[in-house]
């Protein structure tokens, strides 16, 4: 050790891992485009045979990213599985988890994909566009105010989960404390500091974004703009809800196309398979699969921010309410089809969360010792749903008398997207590759669509270094690989 | 010199977990110093590793040409940094540091980085591969022989 030398060549990802192949016809014009994502294998295998009260703590070692979404999905899962429903101060103490949880993860992707395309500029170079050129240009205060809220938030997150990373705290009727008094306080003074951010972060969309007429253009233009229909949860007066609602899908219109419970999914949600990708293409059942197009014709849907909008008649908070109302009357009338606009959306979205957490720790319910209703009935099935950051999370499992599972089916959010991330590949491809002659715009093109969805890719792995690199491999007509860019 | 050792890695994921493991067996030898574990990535990172002087990560790798059970010790240099992120799950770990470090976290000069050459990371198991999982032990004795000198003269005291 030490003295010899070693020389590694880490393989950056797994096969397939967020590589995009265009394939050119004859002419050297764009055929098709395809992105694709490793598949990991054996999960359904894997949940066969546990008990099904530990998927809930099993599933967030899916993703290191977004455990929260799925502890909590999976909890839901349970009630379901159950047939109990959670307390009142239980289902309390699980929003405010989870809307801390997305107010934190919406914050961060706000700070680090989405600030650095705008407040940076589009033209800058891409060394420049990080979090670090952020920091270059808004000052040194902003990085410390992004350290500190992700910390409050966490902490929050910890209280109640008993732990960050993978939180324990969801059982089938409720969750497994209340808050004492001292949490509560300290969840009010973070509740402050939160909402004071998610204004603050507003603010400077608005001062960097909006006042430029020229990044208005360019949201409201034509870039990845894909005329789909949306799918996303809404609560009892239509508006946007992370936790829990109907799931509620509008046409390319805007117009509710169906709104229905998550047990009813397999009713409405297909998915297609390709010969090329690991990855299925959920779409609308009842429309059917009509390929990677456009239109009310057909069945591919969005979801994540920007769709939660379009598919809701506004926000429960008066804030967020708002920010929703100016960002359809300046990008043009809902819904909004501009890819570009999840950004914004995903602001207002963050506003949202942080409104709801103040609301939410200033309910004295919260250390209502009354946190779970014991189950009484013999498990079979159940089917729960919450939206994730990425869009609509379901986990279905089925499970013998005893409650040990049989059989296990997730739809991640991002998959849904993964349609309308092709699509939006193929645009930008199709724009700037013509005649064989590829632009070296087309990397910083499908970064933009890549960063607008923030596809969470396989991140169940984290073997050195980590790092995902964004590669493009360009085909001739004959299949052989021309030209290869690479991030 | 307050010192964390911090195994990375999916428990649920093959041999994506091996860090974990050893991270797990240095904990009942390395009595006085502070040994996480983490199926985490991103930022998430930063959080747990602020605050300590030095810091050695335990984590899985998978090369070209290498054989499971292999490992290297690396410095985090020799992983290749950007600051360039096309999405918030795709950071690497020397990226995560050097941003926390710039963004103000008060994070370990002294790093160290063992990383361990694996088979499989690709389907769900919470075992590891027959040659990886022979690898733990040794591998776990050669970390404290390398970086814990002082512990292993205690423990050949006793």
């Amino acid at each position: 050790m030490g003295k010899k030398r070693i020389t590694i060549d880490p393989i950056t990802r797994l096969e397939g891992h967020g590589k995009i192949e265009i394939f050119l016809d004859d002419n050297g014009d764009v055929d098709n485009a395809y992105f694709q994502v490793p598949e990991l294998r054996g999960f359904e295998k894997f949940c066969e045979g546990r008990p099904a009260e530990e998927m809930p703590r099993i599933t967030p070692k899916i993703c290191g990213v977004c455990p929260t979404a799925h502890h909590m999905a999976s909890t839901k899962t349970l009630d379901d599985l159950y047939k109990v429903e959670p307390t009142s101060p239980a289902r309390k103490i699980r929003e405010l988890m989870y809307n801390s949880f997305m107010f934190e993860d919406h914050i961060l992707h706000f700070f680090f994909l989405g600030a650095p395309e705008f407040v940076v500029g589009l033209d800058a170079p891409p060394a420049e566009r990080n979090i670090l050129g952020v920091i270059g240009k808004v000052g040194l205060e902003i990085g410390k105010k992004v350290i500190e809220a992700r910390k409050r938030t966490r902490n929050l997150i910890t209280m109640i989960g008993g732990r960050v990373i993978h939180p324990v705290c969801g059982l089938p009727g409720g969750v497994s404390k209340p808050l004492t008094e001292e949490n509560r306080e300290e969840a009010k003074a973070a509740a402050d500091y939160v909402l004071e951010f998610a204004k603050f972060a507003l603010k400077l969309f608005d001062d960097i974004v909006l006042k430029n007429n020229e990044y208005v253009d360019i949201i409201a233009g034509d870039i990845y703009k894909h005329s789909t229909y949306y799918m996303g949860l809404v609560d009892e007066n239509n508006k946007v809800n992370f936790y829990d609602g109907d799931i509620r899908v509008v046409d390319p219109e805007g117009v509710e196309f169906v709104k229905f419970k998550a047990q009813d999914y397999m009713n409405h949600i297909s998915e297609h398979v390709e010969p090329w990708s690991y990855i299925t293409f959920p779409y609308l059942k009842n429309i059917g699969w009509k390929g990677f197009v456009d239109g009310k014709d057909s069945g591919v849907y969005r979801v994540a921010p920007l769709a939660r909008l379009n598919v809701s008649d506004g926000m429960a908070t008066p804030l967020a309410q708002e920010h929703y109302e100016k960002m359809y009357s300046v990008l043009g009338g809902k819904p909004l089809h501009n890819t570009l606009a999840f950004h914004w959306a995903r602001l207002i979205e963050a506003l949202y969360a942080a409104e709801r957490v103040v609301e939410l720790a200033n309910d004295p319910e919260l250390t209502d010792p009354n946190v779970r209703n014991l189950p009484t009935e013999v498990p079979t099935e159940g089917i729960g749903v919450v939206e994730a950051p990425r869009g609509t999370l379901f986990h279905h499992y089925k499970t013998d008398e005893r409650g040990v599972i049989t059989e296990a089916n997730l739809i991640v959010a991002t998959v849904n997207n993964a349609a309308a991330i092709c699509m939006s590949v193929e645009k930008a491809a199709r724009g700037l590759i013509k005649r064989g002659n590829v632009s070296e715009k087309l990397l910083n093109m499908v970064e933009m669509a890549f960063r607008a969805y923030d596809p969470c890719l396989a991140c169940a792995t984290h073997s050195l270094p980590g790092q995902m690199p964004l590669e493009v491999n360009i085909h001739n007509s004959g299949g052989e690989v021309i030209k290869t860019l690479r991030r | 010199m307050k010192t964390l050792v911090f195994g990375l890695g999916n428990p649920i994921l093959s041999d994506d977990g091996v860090g974990m493991r050893i991270a797990q067996k240095l904990r009942n030898r390395l009595h006085s110093v502070d040994v996480k574990e983490g199926a985490i990535a991103g930022l998430s990172i930063l959080d747990e590793i602020q605050g300590y002087d030095r810091l050695i990560i335990i984590d899985s790798i998978k090369s070209e040409k290498g054989r499971p059970g292999q490992f290297y010790k690396l410095k985090l240099e020799e992983l290749n940094t950007t600051t360039h992120l096309t999405s918030t799950h795709g950071m690497g770990l020397a990226t995560t540091i050097e941003l926390g470090k710039q963004m103000g976290y008060k994070l370990p000069g002294d790093i160290e980085i063992y990383a361990i050459e694996i088979e499989n990371n690709t389907v769900f198991s919470e075992d590891c591969t027959a040659r990886v999982k022979e690898s733990i032990p040794g591998i776990v004795d050669k970390i404290i022989a390398e970086s814990f000198r002082d512990f292993q003269k205690q423990e050949e005291r006793k």
